[in-house]
């Protein structure tokens, strides 16, 4: 039962804060093109089924995927929409991943595709939606309007993930210069990269650290930007992958492990989830996805990483919590340059999200990146040669993970 | 195509306001799916949602739905397209050979959002949306013409399919209350207010508030859990072009691609003989027509000579059909679990005999843009 | 018995959004200002397509954007109608005293439909493959609402 799934190609669209020159159709399509032209003896025509997703809210417009049809390539073709929130990219490669394995009759070649185009809709607008809701309950036990989106969905995910840095911090003792390393260290591998959005080769630390606070430990310099963009991603079977590509980069392990909303239940009722830091549902997903790939040591087996950071606290705290650094020493080791580009675990060599975040796509492009680096054809590409890689999102009421290790080697185990 | 088995469902009891609260509805949909089957959380491998931003009102609206959906640390995903589209993808987390049991709810409350504003926004922005000519009310009635116009069928033969569905909604009790009426005749349907000429207001599917769930589990678990499991032994979907003008509304393509993909993999080589009940998401009566045409349960054109009463040759809808109600997001996949109810014999009061291979569907976007069809056969 | 209690929480998101609509439509819309109708053309199965797009999607051929332009006229034939009283908006759907006359017009010369309502028409008036006009605002902007309707000629 299932088969074994190959990444054979990833594609960008040119990612900018306001990419006024297309519609949201035909910035689908130019990642789209990316992505196949890149596998040059395989055209639209062989492409069985599509999976399409973006977060909806940011555009306005619902099921745009329907709209969109022809621009995808799509026209009487098979095609599933998934979307997941600020995973939605991760979730669309999963369920790429899956259309593949689950081997239905004449379902080889699967496109997947995550895009969005933030320009258009007011960006806290959307994300504060995702609670209002609970706020409105809150309002009819006596707290005040104000108080709470100050507290709680100011920004939206900004007023989640600075509880998160906070919690953090706490445990973990790190300064803010820490911080503001990721940044430096996102933002120069942006400027290497063609399609992100935030290109700074000459970033410093001070700089991030003079600006202002938007939520402690926040700061303006330290967050990611709103961009818009797409990306496609290409699976195929093992065997068609080794006629089609040189180095077809086979997914492992995948995960989406779910946990209980953060702070606020449903309902306003309570949650179980009081520490946002402690992101049980991302350690369950690695656990999950590296024992589908047979991987007992990720620090030492895993070659590259990908993480899902807007926020740069994010980014120390998940390369802990997915296994990559023991607790705590993450800081050190952005410090002792590991995690750049010629170090021994390179992190985000694209820039990661905290230069570049589509939000729906944001999630799709960490494997998208992981596997080119498998491949060796990335826009900054390491120079060691990557055998293992991890893509990684998140998302949600700081509830939702994703997670796929890639390798160049077949390993899946099978139960 | 491994057989995979569907081994629990539960549908709520659709309301056009209910009285409770979504996280109840699901919870309930989703223990009650656990329960029919005797199995516990602990039992669940993966969840598959499907729920609409805007039909919520949320953004992420799976984001506080972890816990009520039995996904709490579980593998979960989200499809945001028709209940039936989530049923696929837990079909294939299982054939992958990742998971044991998937448990697949969807629903939505149409009480609580503007329905057709929120269809309105499927519409393309930069050209048809800011004067909204074309929006799902409108959409059904060029459909409804052109299907008439192309194949000279009378309006009443389409005004019985609404008197039959309606009629077996009565004896449905899962149905939808104001959708239940065994005594409409053919002029009560004509009488009805237009809708979008010449859609009459009887003739559609009224959204609603409902939840629904199933349980889908690899043949060997199947067989350990139910000793009545439901095959799906072919599944299609197809997605065709979008603006109304590129389209021939008399037929349904898509419906045809994915029929043909899910009968050649159920090894089906002629429908009509080989189906003996369908459960089909007819959003519009004239659409249960021009689906039974594009599956090859009838000739094209000639839908209306198919008699698919409950003891008919080939009933169509016993339950009702999305005619007893249509909560968006969940109408599909209750058409699924209408269909194995017939197959297990457990549809009480509108039960189709020897019933043994079924097909169900669902559907997506303005004149079914996109369909997905399942092949089910056993239950016995 | 007890008593049901309702809270009922009354509020306002203001949500404003703005779509780029690409440089096709763009062009297509610097036409409308002057109460032109122009399309683009499929270079492989030369089908014709008003409002132009960016990709065919019988051939998924791109439509270069500097040539494939076509001009057509404001007239046209009726291919399908409805008559509806709903009237929906982004906010609501409601019910209208006088119903509209909505109908699926082929622009001539083009091989796809555009949908728009038909004017100063009673239900016997309408006839499918009767000949259609555009009837254009005064003073067109440059977005889809500078076409009023469609009336018969």
């Amino acid at each position: 039962m299932g088969r074994q799934v190959a990444i054979i190609s990833a594609g960008f669209s040119e990612h900018a804060s306001k990419r006024s020159d297309v519609n949201m159709a035909e910035l689908v399509n130019e990642a789209v093109n990316d992505c196949l032209k890149k596998v040059p003896s395989l055209s639209i025509k062989d492409i069985d089924a599509y999976v399409n997703g973006n977060m909806p809210a940011f555009e306005g417009a619902n099921l745009p995927e329907l709209w969109m049809t022809d621009w995808l390539g799509a026209r009487n073709k098979p095609l599933i929409r998934v979307t997941t929130g600020g995973t939605t990219g991760g979730s669309v490669g999963i369920a790429g991943y899956y259309s593949v394995a689950a081997g239905l009759p004449g379902i080889d070649t699967v496109l997947a595709v995550a895009f969005e185009q933030q320009s258009q809709g007011d960006t806290s607008i959307g994300l504060s939606s995702v609670a209002l809701g609970e706020i409105s309950v809150l309002n009819t036990l006596g707290l005040p309007y104000e108080y709470l989106t100050r507290l709680m969905s100011a920004g939206g995910a900004i007023g989640l993930a600075s509880y998160q840095a906070a919690n953090y911090m706490n445990k973990s003792k790190i300064r803010e210069e820490d911080l503001a390393r990721v940044v430096v260290q996102n933002r120069r591998n942006a400027a290497k990269t063609w399609w992100s959005h935030l290109k700074m080769p000459n970033l410093t630390i001070e700089e991030v650290l003079d600006t202002p606070y938007i939520s402690y430990p926040l700061r303006y310099g330290m967050v990611c930007p709103a961009s818009d963009g797409a990306c496609a991603v290409l699976f195929t079977t093992e065997e068609k992958a080794k006629d089609l590509c040189d180095t077809p980069v086979y997914v492992n392990g995948v995960a989406s492990v779910a946990h209980e909303s953060v702070i606020i239940g449903y309902d306003a009722s309570g949650s179980a989830q009081l520490d946002p830091s402690e992101q049980l549902g991302a350690m369950k997903s690695s656990e999950i996805a590296y024992n589908q790939a047979g991987i007992s040591f990720p620090r030492k087996e895993i070659d590259y990483a990908e993480v899902y950071s807007p926020f740069p606290n994010q980014e120390l705290m998940w390369v802990e919590k997915l296994g990559l650094f023991e607790e705590n020493t993450a800081p050190e080791m952005y410090e002792n340059e590991v995690t750049s580009l010629n170090g021994e675990l390179p992190i985000c060599c694209s820039g990661g999200v905290n230069a570049t975040n589509a939000i729906g796509a944001s999630a799709l492009e960490r494997p998208a990146v992981a596997a080119l680096q498998i491949m060796g054809k990335a826009s900054n590409q390491v120079p060691k040669t990557v055998h293992t890689a991890i893509g990684h999102g998140w998302g949600g009421m700081l509830n939702l993970c994703t997670m796929m290790v890639l390798s160049d080697q077949q390993q899946r185990k099978w139960r | 195509m491994e057989r995979v088995g569907i081994v629990g469902y539960y549908q709520v009891k659709l309301y056009s306001n209910a009285n409770y609260g979504r996280y109840e509805m699901i919870f309930e949909a989703v223990r009650g799916a656990l329960d029919s089957a005797e199995l516990k959380k602990k039992d669940i491998t993966t969840v598959v949602s499907c729920t609409n931003d805007y039909y919520d009102g949320r953004t992420i609206s799976n984001a506080f739905t972890v816990e009520v959906g039995g996904a709490y640390l579980e593998d979960e995903s989200k499809v945001e397209m028709d209940g039936a589209h989530a049923v696929l993808y837990g079909l294939m987390r299982i054939l992958s050979g990742n998971h044991k049991l998937a448990v697949i709810w969807g629903g939505s409350m149409a009480s609580c959002f503007p329905y057709h504003s929120a269809r309105l926004y499927e519409t393309d922005p930069t050209w048809e949306r800011p004067v909204a000519y074309v929006n799902d009310i409108t959409a059904s009635g060029f459909q409804m013409r052109a299907y008439m116009e192309k194949y000279n069928v009378d309006i009443e033969e389409i005004a019985k399919i609404s008197v039959k569905n309606r009629k077996n909604a009565s004896k449905n009790p899962l149905a939808l209350e104001e959708a239940q009426n065994a005594n409409l005749s053919v002029n009560d349907i004509l009488n009805s207010e237009i809708y979008a000429d010449p859609v009459r207001e009887l003739m559609v599917a009224q959204p609603c508030d409902g939840v629904a769930a199933l349980l889908l589990a690899p043949e060997k678990q199947a067989l350990k859990i139910t000793d009545k499991p439901v095959w799906i032994t072919g599944v299609g979907y197809n997605q065709e072009t979008y603006y109304l003008g590129d389209r021939d509304l008399s037929i349904s393509n898509s419906m045809e691609l994915a029929g043909k993909m899910a009968f050649d993999a159920a090894g089906i080589k002629e429908p009509k003989n080989e189906i003996n009940i369908a459960e089909l998401f007819e959003a519009y009566a004239h659409e249960e027509l021009i689906f039974s045409e594009a599956l090859g349960l009838a000739e094209k054109g000639k839908g209306s000579e198919l008699n698919s009463e409950i003891d008919g040759d080939l009933p169509i809808n016993p339950s009702g059909g999305a005619q007893g109600g249509n909560p968006p997001c969940a109408t599909g996949l209750i058409r699924i679990i209408e269909a194995a109810k017939q197959l297990r014999g457990e549809a009480n009061g509108y039960q189709v005999k020897g019933a043994k291979k079924a097909v169900a569907s669902g559907q997506i976007g303005m004149c079914a843009q996109n369909n997905i069809v399942y092949v089910l056969e056993g239950g016995d | 018995m007890s008593e049901k209690i309702i809270v009922a929480n009354k509020g306002f998101v203001r949500a404003e959004f703005s779509f780029w609509v690409g440089r096709y439509m763009d062009k297509f819309y610097d036409a409308f200002e002057n109460k032109k109708i122009i399309g683009n053309k499929c270079p492989k199965c030369e089908k014709r397509f008003v409002p132009p797009r960016k990709i065919c999607g019988e051939c998924y051929e791109e439509i270069i954007f500097d040539k494939n332009w076509v001009d057509l006229p404001d007239t046209g034939i009726l291919l399908n109608y409805t008559i509806t009283p709903y009237k929906v908006t982004d906010r609501t759907s409601r019910k209208v005293k006088k119903s509209q006359i909505i109908g699926m017009i082929q622009i001539e010369g083009s091989d796809t439909a555009i949908v728009y309502k038909l004017l100063n028409m009673e239900p016997e008036d309408i006839s499918l493959g009767m000949k259609v006009k555009a009837e254009w605002e005064e003073k067109p902007i440059g977005n889809s609402a500078d076409i009023k309707g469609f009336v018969k000629i």
